[in-house]
This record gives structure tokens, C-alpha cells and sequence, in this order.
């Protein structure tokens, strides 16, 4: 909790309580084996314990952003076919609207200060009762997560226990993860267990000696239900005993400061944002976390200046990854100590091939870009009932990922774009990322979201949307900036100041509102010339 | 800390009965709850920060025996003097002059707190403007007396500053003993330090308005100006010396409140000891036992303001992944 209040688990604790919940799917609720359990909740204590109470239950995990809409969750769970959610109670007062349009039975709510000591937790609950006001009443008929345990409790045993887990093997699905909800329907990718194992073995491979069994602490400030958290600070970090420090939400970044201070951490996993943002945050430049010894991020490109910043910072390494929720996820990654590649996704973790190939999917020269494609252990079984989107995805065992990429010299890859953001300007291929990353080194650039425009001359021509803070930047310096840096195709035509970009939920700036808006703003300009 | 200032007000200046032993002391376990919950927000960290960065806690002595006597020698010879009917204006005028004088005490460690300050650089504050009492504040007050032609001169007796320090420095130091042993234990006690500080405000008001409501319908005009403005402009003054200075905004909003916010108790405790036998004494007292209530009053205000302030500043980041 942001204020310090924690409650924890053991590994026997949690492996108990799991055996539990998965008996209370088996025997209570009365599951088949493969039935798919909705999951929605931030970060909590109760996670790890439903989770692997799923699996061990043979059940199929449905992971949902807690953010998510009601439309978006009946379709969620109306797709998964699910027929239990395990939910946050926070966000319980959505259900009415959801459940009629789903194959759900059994709603189950969790607190978010479950397994806190009994006293912390009452004052949580009295604060979100009546300090903030975050307990919507739950009008659906539902089951409480400590009443769910204790049915399990008492219809549990070990030979039961056995008889779930028959007839799984490595390609039995654990998961579906959803993923594409920004770019298009949303879909499941069926990770397998094997998938799911495979990955979490790499990515410790990759890690080497940075990752010590039974000595390190990882913050997860990234949610769980996502799979970057879900297989590298969840699996990853339990897979080698590690003690996992869970944040509910870490905005505002102040969240963390509290568990920097009371915890002995030595991992952080995040995202682009967060470490920049932490490197905002005097608390967290003042007094760096001194056990700290390596970070991972993921998720979005990070940025050369941000990780050149967190080295200084921290003094400790802070390496890249890549990887889509359908290779569950990671694909390359940066070797820890020493060989790492700033800019670049590092290289293919182990068992994994990786090519970049043209639009025929012949393998492009060394240096060149190309789509990134990938083979290996990793990769999902298909998404789940979409029989066309599978095999657009997969063709011949491999993933195409619908990133542009191009591999150096000594095997590591990076990310020059999504294909769909290329733009050709006379013919040549311009990526909106290397723009952007120029651009926002312009002193007082906040934000920038660089698209293709249609153009008389050039076919397409490049616009930036800039989000100026102070001192503004002009339309000139920027131009000048980019032309001083960049070929000179390459460099903006425009550039327009706005007050905002158009962003995902999940912060990463839509290059397609921006084309669609600018579409229509041309068309009005045009409109008022003529 | 607070029960003497109203023990005196009420006893000198409204001649009423004595306080009550209940409320003396409710309000001194207040305090100490308060105290010990603000120092369970603590890490030794944080005073480890103060030190290494000593801006604050210099330009915090700056402001601390620079700003407020000054201020409240302008206010003297600004408003005071010019307008002030009162045929005891020098004895009003030498209180004034001492309460700019005192340094900062408990109240500014639970408002910084509030104002989402840096509570560590506070509480550092507070300690070393006590021990630089000793000298400096004697030494003020014949500066600003001289200039007033007054002839006045205090000591401070090292007791009563002692008392100041110890009754700070042990809940604190208990208070981050036991986030220590334990991270929950420390955040329960820190809300309830909060929830009492919350309720102190409230409570010092309605102990003082009662008995000394007299004093604030005879008060004239410009000693009412002299009694908030010693506070307001001591906040604004600091506020604005810091800010462009370049300090930290949390490190801003504490020197601001720790400035404004002097040691009341302390003012009047010296001045009690110093001129209990002075036929003054009431008149004295009278711009201390204002500034007293005003400046929980102002604070309270200030401390909205540098809330909302933080929020602002808050960075916001969109949800990650």
C-alpha cells in the first residue's frame, strides 16, 4: 500500500490456499476440466492464489485489466466462454451490466487487503468504505474469496488433487491472454503450459547470475494480469524463490516510495514510463535503492536517455526485452552484465529463431528491415476461436509479430517500427519512432507523435504533433533539428502544437487517431479555401 | 506544548480561572500522539537528505531569525505605531517583538506534514532554530528593542528550550523506532498521529475562543494587523526567498510554514518568566496570545492551498500496460 501497509505470504502458505481455491472450482463449483476462470484484479496477495489455484485446478486462466469498461468485459468474458470471475470489489458494481451477457455462474470478490494482519486491514477497509469511497455495493449474488477457501478447505484431498491435473500435458492450455484491443477485436491467445514454462526457464537463462535463487526482492509495480508481469516478476521471480513485493497501482509514482524504503529491493521490472517516471521523483534520485542490482523493461521501446539516466542513477544495469503476449512473452532479450546493447531488443533467448523478412517473407540481408518473425517453445497455440486471425498470425510455426526490425552484425535486434506506422516518402521507407526520438530531444518537447500525410509531391510526407512545454520549442527548431540529424527526407514537413496527444489506456500514443484527425482537419482547410 | 500559552492568555489577559488539569493534560498526549505518528513517517534517510543537502536548513535559519523579526519590526513602526490608540503600545509593541523573535515549534512539524512538506527538513528545523534560540534570540530582540528605543532585553532560561527539543526528538525517534520493527505498525500509527492532528486544530480553537473571546473584541485594529500579519507575511516572505532560491517545492512549502510558524508556548513562557512582576505583563502578552490562534487559523488555510499545490505537481503517468 502506498502508505506502507502490507500483509504477506510463504511459499507453503500460498501453495496450500491454492490447493484450496483450485478444490473449490473442482469440487464446490463443480468445474470441468479446461473451464475457463475469468481473473480481475490489480495486484494483490489474493493473485498468486487464485492464479495457480486455476492451474492446478486443470482450468484455464483468463487474465482482465481491472480498467476495463463494461462492454469491454462483457465481450471479454462473453469470447473466453468463462464461467467463474474472480474479481476485485472495487470494481464489482460493473457486473449488473455485464453478467447477463456472459456464461458466468459464479462471481467470486476479493478485498483488496486480503491476507493483511487483521487490524491494517480493518483500517483499509473502513478508509475505502468511508475516506474514498472505492466500495461500490455488490448487488450480484457472489461468494467471498475467504468463503470460497474455506468450501475448498473442506472438500480437498490429495488424490482429488492428482485426478485435476490428469490428462494435462505441456500443450494443455493455461491461459488465454487477451491482447489487440487497441489496433482492432480483441482476441485469446491460448498459451499453453509448456509455453508458459519455457519462457519463464528462458528469460532465467537470460538473467544469468543477476537472478539468485532465494536472494532477491522484485517490485511488481507492473499489473499481473498482463503477461510481461504475469511470466517474468509472477513465474520468473517465484520460479527461483525470489520475495515478490506487489504494489496495487504505482500512480502516482510516490506509490513506490514507501516500498522502496521498507524493502531490501533488489530487481525492478517496468515499462519505459515508470522508469522514467521513478527518475522524476527526487525521493527516488536522492536515495537510490542501494540493493538494487538489475532492472528489466519491456513493453515499449525504452529510451536510449532514460536508460542511459538509469544507470547513472542506480548504478546498476538496466537491460531491454521484447516480446507480444502471443510468445508469452519475451523473444529477445538483453544478455545481463556487460554485452547488453542500449537501443537495441537484445538478442533471441535460448531454443528461439528469429528472422526479419520482406512482404513475401523472404529473409531480408543483414542490416536491412524487415517484419520480425519468430519460432520457438514460446509461441502461443493460436487465439482462441478465430480461426483467420491464427493463421494470419501463425505461418509455418512462426509468429509474425507486424514489427519492422533489423539485426546487427553480432545477432541483435532492433525495432525500427509497426508496420502500419511506415511511412514512404518519394519511395523511401521513413519509421515514425526514429522521428520521434529526435524530436523529443528538442529542449522543451513534452510529447511528440510523428504520422504520414498524404502529399502532392512527395506521396506521403511526414507531420509531427508536438506537445510543447516551456520554453516552447518553434516549428523551426524542430525542423531544423531533424534536418541537422536525419536524412533530409525524413525530417517533418510540419509541425503542429497541440495540448494532447491521442493515447491507448495503457499510454502509448495512437498514431491512427492522429492520421484519422488529421484527415478531417485538411479536408476542413481545404473546405474553407475553396 | 500549547497548554501553558493558554493557561497564561487566559489567566493574565482574561483573568478567568485556570485551565483545566483534563484539558492540560488531553492536550499534551495530543501532542505527543501526534508527534510520535509524524516520526513514524520517518526513516533516518530522510534527516540523513537534510544534512547532506544543508540549503534548507541555512536558508531556513535565514528566514527563521532574518524575516520574522524584521517583519515584526516593520509592523511595529508601519502599522502599530502610527495608528495604535493604546497608551501601553510599548509593552504591545515588546511582544510583538518577541514572538517575532522565538523560534518555530511542534505546530509547524504537524502543518508541514499536512502540506505534504518534507517533514524530516521540519522537524530539523525546528531543532536547530531552538538551539540557535539561545543565542539568537536574546540577541534579536536587543537589535529590534534598541532600534524601538525600548531598552528591553530576555534571556531564555536553556530549560525551556530543552524541554522544546526532547519533547520533539523522543516521540520521533520512537515513532521511526517502530516503523523499523514494523512497516505496519508504523503506517497505523501514522494515520492516527494524522487523525489526531486533524482534530487538534479544532480543539486548540475551541479551548481558546471560550475564554479569551473578551480579549478579541477589546483588541484595537492594529494589533490585530501586527498578530496576523507577523504569520502571513512571515509565510509569504519565506515562501517566495525559498522558491527563488530553486529549492524543492516540498522544501519551499517547509520553510515557508516553519518560518511563519513560531513557538507560541515558548514566547509566552519567556515572557511570563521574564516579566511576571512587569505591570505590562497582560499587554505583553497580547500579540503572542493572538498570534496563537491566528496562525492556526492562517496555516490551515496555507495548508489547503500547498495541497492543492502538490497535487498539481504530482506527475501523472497513464496506466503502465
Amino acid at each position: 500500500m502506498p502508505n506502507g501497509m502490507n500483509g504477506s505470504l510463504t511459499y507453503k502458505k500460498i501453495d496450500s490456499l491454492s490447493d484450496d481455491f483450485a478444490a473449490y472450482l473442482r469440487e464446490t463449483l463443480k468445474l470441468k476440466a479446461g473451464a475457463r476462470v475469468a481473473v480481475q484484479m490489480p495486484n494483490c496477495l489474493a493473485y498468486p492464489i487464485v492464479a495457480f489455484g486455476v492451474m492446478k485446478a486443470g482450468l484455464v486462466l483468463v487474465n482482465t485489466n481491472p480498467l476495463y469498461t463494461a462492454p469491454e468485459m462483457s465481450y471479454q468474458f462473453a469470447d473466453s466462454g468463462a464461467e467463474v470471475l474472480v474479481v476485485i470489489d472495487m470494481f464489482a458494481d460493473r457486473l449488473p451490466a455485464v453478467l447477463p451477457k456472459t456464461k458466468i455462474k459464479t462471481v467470486v470478490t476479493v478485498k483488496i487487503s486480503e491476507f493483511f494482519p487483521p487490524i491494517v486491514g480493518g483500517v483499509i477497509r473502513l478508509v475505502q468504505k468511508v475516506w474514498s469511497r472505492t466500495l461500490p455495493k455488490v448487488t450480484v449474488p457472489h461468494t467471498k474469496f475467504q468463503a470460497a477457501l474455506a468450501a475448498g478447505r473442506k472438500a480437498k484431498s490429495p488424490n482429488k488433487a492428482d485426478s485435476y491435473v490428469k490428462g494435462i500435458t505441456s500443450d494443455s492450455i493455461a491461459a488465454l491472454q487477451y491482447t489487440g484491443g487497441t489496433t482492432g477485436v480483441s482476441k485469446g491467445a491460448m498459451l499453453s503450459h509448456g509455453n508458459l514454462v519455457t519462457n519463464t526457464l528462458q528469460l532465467i537463462t537470460m538473467c544469468g547470475s543477476f537472478m539468485r535463487p532465494g536472494k532477491e526482492t522484485v517490485i511488481t509495480a507492473l499489473p499481473l494480469y498482463h503477461i510481461f508481469a504475469f511470466t517474468i516478476n509472477l513465474l520468473g521471480f517465484y520460479h527461483i524463490g525470489g520475495r515478490n513485493i506487489l504494489v496495487p497501482s504505482p500512480r502516482p509514482p510516490s506509490n513506490l516510495r514507501r516500498a522502496f524504503e521498507n524493502y531490501k529491493v533488489t530487481w525492478l521490472t517496468g515499462v519505459n514510463t515508470l522508469f522514467n517516471a521513478l527518475l522524476n521523483e527526487t525521493w527516488f534520485t536522492d536515495s537510490p535503492p542501494k540493493q538494487l542490482r538489475a532492472s528489466a523493461a519491456g513493453g515499449m521501446a525504452l529510451h536510449e536517455s532514460v536508460s542511459k539516466k538509469w544507470r547513472e542513477v542506480t548504478g546498476t544495469p538496466i537491460v531491454e526485452g521484447y516480446g507480444l503476449t502471443e510468445s508469452s512473452p519475451v523473444l529477445t532479450f538483453n544478455p545481463l552484465g556487460g554485452k547488453g546493447k542500449d537501443g537495441t531488443i537484445g538478442i533471441p533467448v535460448p531454443s528461439t529463431e528469429i528472422l526479419c523478412v520482406d512482404e513475401k517473407g523472404k529473409e531480408v540481408a543483414l542490416g536491412e528491415a524487415g517484419e520480425l518473425i519468430a519460432k520457438g517453445p514460446q509461441i502461443m497455440l493460436g487465439y482462441w476461436e478465430k480461426e483467420a486471425e491464427t493463421s494470419n498470425a501463425l505461418k509455418k510455426g512462426f509468429l509474425y509479430t507486424g514489427d519492422i526490425a533489423t539485426m546487427d552484425k553480432d545477432g541483435y535486434f532492433t525495432i525500427v517500427d509497426r508496420k502500419k506506422d511506415m511511412i514512404i516518402v518519394s519511395g523511401f521507407n521513413v519509421y515514425p519512432n526514429e522521428i520521434e526520438e529526435q524530436i523529443a530531444a528538442v529542449p522543451g518537447v513534452t510529447e511528440v507523435g510523428v504520422i504520414g500525410m498524404p502529399d502532392d509531391k512527395t506521396g506521403e510526407a511526414v507531420v509531427a504533433y508536438v506537445v510543447a512545454g516551456l520554453p516552447a520549442p518553434t516549428e523551426e527548431q524542430i525542423i531544423a533539428h531533424c534536418k541537422k540529424e536525419l536524412s533530409a527526407y525524413k525530417a517533418p514537413k510540419k509541425v503542429v502544437f497541440v495540448d494532447e496527444l491521442p493515447k491507448s489506456p495503457i499510454g502509448k500514443i495512437l498514431r491512427r487517431q492522429l492520421r484519422t484527425g488529421e484527415i478531417e482537419k485538411s479536408k476542413a482547410t481545404t473546405g474553407k479555401g475553396a | 506544548m500549547f497548554n501553558s500559552m493558554i493557561l497564561m492568555a487566559e489567566e493574565v489577559a482574561n483573568e478567568a480561572t485556570v485551565v483545566n488539569e483534563f484539558e492540560q493534560t488531553l492536550l499534551r498526549i495530543f501532542i505527543l500522539i501526534i508527534m510520535f505518528g509524524l516520526g513514524a513517517g520517518l526513516t533516518p534517510k530522510d534527516f540523513g537528505l537534510a544534512l547532506r543537502r544543508p540549503w534548507g536548513l541555512i536558508i531556513g535559519w535565514l528566514t527563521q531569525f532574518g524575516v520574522m523579526p524584521l517583519t515584526a519590526y516593520i509592523l511595529i513602526v508601519a502599522v502599530l505605531f502610527p495608528f495604535s490608540m493604546d497608551e501601553n503600545i510599548a509593552f504591545i509593541a515588546l511582544g510583538a517583538l518577541i514572538m517575532g523573535a522565538v523560534p518555530a515549534g511542534t505546530t509547524s512539524n504537524l502543518f508541514t506534514y499536512f502540506s505534504k512538506g518534507n517533514l524530516a527538513l521540519s522537524v530539523m528545523m525546528t531543532i536547530n532554530s531552538t538551539l540557535w534560540a539561545f543565542i539568537m534570540t536574546p540577541l534579536m530582540l536587543f537589535i529590534y528593542a534598541n532600534f524601538l528605543s525600548l531598552d528591553d532585553t530576555i534571556t531564555i532560561e536553556f530549560t525551556e528550550l530543552a524541554t522544546v527539543i526532547v519533547g520533539l526528538i523522543i516521540p520521533v525517534a520512537l515513532g521511526m523506532l517502530v516503523r523499523r520493527l514494523s512497516a505496519n505498525a508504523g503506517s497505523v500509527l501514522e494515520l492516527i498521529g494524522g487523525l489526531f492532528g486533524v482534530l487538534f486544530i479544532p480543539f486548540l480553537i475551541a479551548i481558546w475562543v471560550p475564554r479569551n473571546w473578551q480579549l478579541l473584541l477589546n483588541t484595537e485594529w492594529p494589533t490585530y494587523v501586527v498578530a496576523i500579519g507577523l504569520g502571513l507575511v512571515g509565510i509569504t516572505v519565506a515562501f517566495w526567498i525559498a522558491k527563488a532560491i530553486g529549492l524543492h517545492p516540498a522544501n519551499v512549502r517547509t520553510i515557508a510554514l516553519e518560518t511563519g510558524i513560531q513557538n507560541g508556548p515558548l514566547a509566552i513562557a519567556v515572557i511570563v518568566a521574564v516579566y511576571i512582576d512587569s505591570p505590562g505583563l497582560d499587554k505583553i502578552l497580547l500579540v503572542p496570545a493572538l498570534y496563537s490562534l491566528f496562525i492556526v487559523l492562517i496555516s490551515t488555510a496555507v495548508t489547503f492551498v500547498f495541497r492543492r499545490a502538490n497535487l498539481a505537481a504530482e506527475q501523472k503517468i497513464p496506466n503502465l500496460l
